[in-house]
């Protein structure tokens, strides 16, 4: 297996990758997020954020006082569609 | 290895402007971006795209990647027709994956009303050549087998309708763009245009100026503000739109699903999650600006009629929600020409829920009018002085979202 | 497998012994108590499903339920978190992503893109090359497959409107309860992991009162609402609406990666996470692992595991599929080893603050809630503190402290 470091594993981005799209001109966290694929797997970033921002700061391109992660949108936590369908339904309203 | 492109520059944020250009494109959408590509193409015009943000950020970066023939009024069943047509060698012209697939869009009607309205359209599409088959619900499911149809009047389904991954579609338009000498220029806003005696003038958030013959306002949802301190005054607004995206699953669901009594619309992407979208009901009165915010409401909706309709998906898991905005034109027509009292100032908005489909094709139909002065019949429709005029007229009932 | 091939020793009072059956016919001998990837690991099965680009072996890493990759398919349903999922018996989990089981013939996707695939601009020409691919690509991707069967039950849905919400029973989540139970305040009390695995953390009983299994996914500001999904196993999800006057957001911190070459394969976990695993079962390791981290942080959790800390600077790279060494730079050898625990800085579980109005700062490691100096992070619908970690990695006394501290100024005021 050839040797590769994962930024963000759900997604299979690895560190060359980051570099490359860094090399086409993108610096911000959101497009990098969207050309890599990095942030966009079963976790939502939440593995690989940390590593991307501290690249970037590394790397000159972010600033650590005013850079911020890409937005956190829900869900954060597993939810499902039938869960979810139930919000339509009146309240049980035993409050339990 | 065979057949790999080179990755392109798709612009940047520190892309040397000129003083002075032909054609300035505000919006590095992909209304704004098609039409810049197609003008590099056909011409020999000096052009400049100016984006607020990052590309994809707009409406182009957020929406469902649908594309469809299947529509209620010629003129639009035609155009698709056409941008179909366009995208199927897209993505070697553009030179970048855009992974369209065409597994089709399964129409579900369930009332008597959206029976009529499927055979309206389906005779429609056979007299203009598209491809559209009237179905049962028991048929419906040989296409989509955890499909609930017992409801199911009439269904209608085309196989050459498909999705695609908006995003290099959008990086696709620029990266050609920029081969061809169009300067791209991100993080960029334009703040105000300044009608000057032989053009017009930008003046940019970075405190530099461009200026142009003709400029064309492709900001979509974002535009009016831009018109309005022109005293251009049109009746598009910014509409929330939200949408969704499940958890992973191996391919189990071809087509596009779209069940017309909910305005629940749903597909599976090449990664695997089911993408969908719904009309919600009472949205309240007409915004102003734009509105980005996800709401658990609009979760229960999609929720509850996703789940009616396949209740296998009940204990599958959202993996992310977000919104964009759609730019909702009153009469469901785009609003694409010359503007009323600012002749320079061409508009390419108002594309509500179906810009991206339409984009290949409109992006050229922009391109030949400003360069040629060639004018597509669609142009009559889309003119902006309509609404002034009075002669604005409904003739899409097909729009969903 | 007998007892001797096992990569854990376990301690204690003996707890009961079960099985779970793994990939159609394999039973794999657990005690009760175990998470599923525990067991797992305990029985060397460390590669559980394929990634989807590369289709490189991956297997549980945060062992918490934040990073996504310890998938698995569990009693017929897809994508379920292997390591916040108790063993029961009968239970039977499958791997997924895989094409075969062993050899799987995709893996040749790894080997021929040695240099990286650059998914826009791989096989685009010509177009019938493009279709082939976007066909194969197509079912590469995608994790599990849809679920065997129709839910038993409809979910049920419950509104809450109590004084207080507290998000996260870590340490300051439960210092937090502690003091706004006694201080007579109506408090809605949530987790999203199960019941034993807090206990196993705190070293405590836990109130009653804890809704455990219950992950707060969103706080929706215009709604007025912090929604949350209970998801007990055998029993029909809930789903809450919680109206809280005040919030206390205690979600912790969470593991990042640590971008080391070959940090995904199976067999690479966060040490953190390992800890608290092992303690959960009364475990520890019989096989030789290292540490990946530096600082007091790291060389704290290698004692703990009783295991040595090397400096990432230090990493060449991790080896062998399940992970067999890790090779260091400048001649400093290799160190045989069949766990990979990485230690970075824990990064601040900001998401929920953030989205209830909170703002964030880059802090080293991770982005850090902000708040003022009582422990308010926001005031919208409803005021919002945070409380521990995820205000910046602080440990678990300081959490604690810092929990009760928070709690004692919402009891404030409230009065
Ligand atoms: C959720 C959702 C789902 C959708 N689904 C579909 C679908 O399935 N199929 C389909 O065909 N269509 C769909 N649409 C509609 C489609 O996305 C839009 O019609 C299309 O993207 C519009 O493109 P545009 O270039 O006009 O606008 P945008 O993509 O919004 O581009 C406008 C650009 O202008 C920039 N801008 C704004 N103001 C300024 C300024 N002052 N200076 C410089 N730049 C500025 C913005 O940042 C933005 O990038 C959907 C839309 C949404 C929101
Ligand atoms: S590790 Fe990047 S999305 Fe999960
Ligand atoms: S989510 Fe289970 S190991 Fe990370």
């Amino acid at each position: 297996m050839p040797r590769r470091s994962f930024v963000c594993r759900c997604e299979d981005v690895t560190l060359s990758e980051v570099d490359h799209a860094i090399a086409l001109g993108l610096h911000e966290v959101e497009e990098l997020k969207r050309y890599t694929g990095l942030g966009t797997g079963p976790c939502q970033g939440k593995e690989c954020i940390s590593a991307l921002v501290k690249l970037l700061i590394d790397k000159g391109l972010a600033d650590p006082e005013t850079v911020q992660p890409f937005t956190a949108r829900p869900p954060t936590e597993p939810v499902t569609l039938g869960a979810l369908a139930a919000g339509l339904a009146p309240d049980a309203g035993d409050g339990s | 290895m065979i057949g790999n492109t080179k990755a392109q520059a798709m612009g940047r944020r520190d892309a040397p402007l000129p003083d002075r250009v032909d054609v300035a494109i505000i919006g590095g959408g992909i209304m704004g971006l098609a039409t810049a590509y197609h003008l590099s193409k056909n011409s020999t015009l000096r052009i400049a795209v100016i984006e607020r943000s990052y590309l994809v950020s707009g409406a182009s970066g957020r929406n469902g990647g649908g594309l469809r023939m299947q529509w209620g009024d010629e003129g639009n069943v035609t155009l698709m027709m056409q941008s179909i047509e366009m995208c199927r060698g897209l993505a070697q012209e553009l030179g970048i994956n855009l992974w369209f697939r065409q597994g089709g869009y399964l129409f579900v009607a369930r009332s008597e009303a959206g029976e009529r309205r499927l055979m309206r359209n389906a005779s429609l599409h056979r007299d203009v050549g598209a491809p559209t088959r009237l179905m049962t619900g028991a048929e419906a499911r040989e296409i989509v087998p955890q499909l609930d149809t017992d409801q199911v009047r009439l269904a209608a389904f085309n196989p050459h309708d498909g999705v695609v991954f908006p995003w290099p579609f959008v990086w696709g338009y620029a990266g050609q763009a920029v081969a061809r000498g169009v300067v791209v220029r991100t993080h960029t806003p334009v703040q105000r245009i300044e009608v000057l005696g032989d053009g017009l003038r930008l003046h940019l958030g970075t405190g530099e100026q461009l200026d142009a013959d003709r400029v064309l306002n492709a900001t979509g949802a974002w535009s009016i503000e831009l018109n309005r301190a022109l005293g251009i005054e049109l009746p598009n607004h910014p509409h929330r739109h939200e949408i969704m995206s499940s958890e992973p699953l191996k391919p189990f669901l071809d087509p596009l699903v779209v069940d017309l009594a909910t305005g629940l619309y749903f597909s599976q992407s090449t990664r695997g999650e089911i993408v969908a979208g719904i009309t919600m009901p009472d949205t309240g009165p007409a915004a102003t600006e734009v509105d980005l915010g996800s709401s658990r409401r609009f979760l229960a909706h999609l929720g509850h009629a996703l789940t009616q309709v396949m209740l296998i998906t009940s204990q599958l898991r959202v993996l992310r929600q977000w919104a964009g905005p759609y730019d909702v034109s009153p009469d469901g027509d785009a609003i694409v020409g010359p503007s009323p009292g600012v002749p320079r100032l061409y508009q390419v908005c108002g594309f509500t829920g179906h810009g991206f489909m339409m984009a290949p094709a409109v992006g050229k139909i922009v391109a030949d009018l400003l360069s040629t002065g060639k004018h597509h019949p669609m142009l009559d429709r889309w003119d902006p002085s309509r609404f002034a005029r009075g002669t604005s007229r409904r003739r899409e009932d097909m729009i969903i979202g | 497998m007998s007892d001797t091939d096992r990569a854990l020793s376990r301690r204690g009072p003996a707890r009961c012994a079960t099985a779970l059956r793994w990939d159609r016919d394999q039973l794999v001998t657990a005690r009760e108590g175990d998470t599923v990837s525990l067991a797992l690991l305990d029985a060397g099965i460390l590669e559980t499903s394929r990634s989807a680009k590369y289709r490189r072996p991956r297997g549980a890493y945060c062992l918490r339920g934040d990073c996504g990759t310890c998938l698995v398919r569990i009693n017929g349903l897809p994508n379920r978190r292997a390591c916040l999922t108790a063993v029961h018996e009968g239970i039977r989990i499958r791997p997924q992503n895989r094409l075969v089981a062993g050899a799987d013939p995709s893996a040749l996707v790894d080997t021929m893109l040695r240099g990286g695939m650059d998914h826009h601009h791989f096989m685009v020409r010509p177009r019938v090359v493009n279709q082939l691919m976007q066909g194969v690509a197509r079912n590469l991707t995608g994790l599990g497959t849809l679920p065997d069967r129709m839910p038993d039950a409809p979910a049920q849905h419950r509104v809450l409107e109590p004084d207080v919400l507290i998000v996260g029973a870590g340490s300051a989540g439960r210092a937090a309860h502690a003091v706004l139970t006694d201080g007579g305040c109506d408090v809605v009390w949530v987790d999203r992991r199960d019941r034993d695995g807090i206990v196993a953390e705190a070293n405590a009983a836990v109130s009653d009162a804890l809704l455990d299994h219950t992950g707060v996914f969103g706080v929706y500001v215009a709604e007025g609402l912090w929604a949350a999904m209970r998801d007990t196993p055998g029993q029909p999800a809930v789903l809450y609406s919680i109206k809280p006057r005040h919030v206390v957001v205690a979600t912790g911190a969470r593991d990042p990666i640590l971008a080391v070459p070959n940090n995904d394969r199976p067999g690479v976990v966060a040490a953190r996470g390992l800890l608290q695993q092992l303690r959960r079962s009364d475990a520890t390791l019989a096989v030789p692992a290292v540490v990946i981290g530096e600082g007091a942080y790291a060389t704290a959790l290698a004692d703990a595991l009783g295991v040595e800390a090397l400096p990432p600077a230090d990493v060449d790279r991790i080896e062998g599929n399940p992970v067999d060494a890790v090779s260091l730079r400048d001649g400093k050898g290799k160190r045989e080893c069949q766990l990979v625990a990485l230690a970075p800085l824990p990064a601040p579980a900001y998401e929920l603050a953030r989205q209830a109005g909170a703002a964030v700062r880059w802090h080293g490691g991770g982005f850090s809630v902000q708040r003022d100096q009582r422990g308010r992070c926001a005031t919208t619908a409803f005021t919002v503190w945070a409380a521990g970690d995820v205000t910046g990695y602080m440990g678990p006394q300081s959490a604690a402290d810092d929990g009760e501290r928070v709690a004692a100024a919402v009891l404030h005021s409230l009065r």
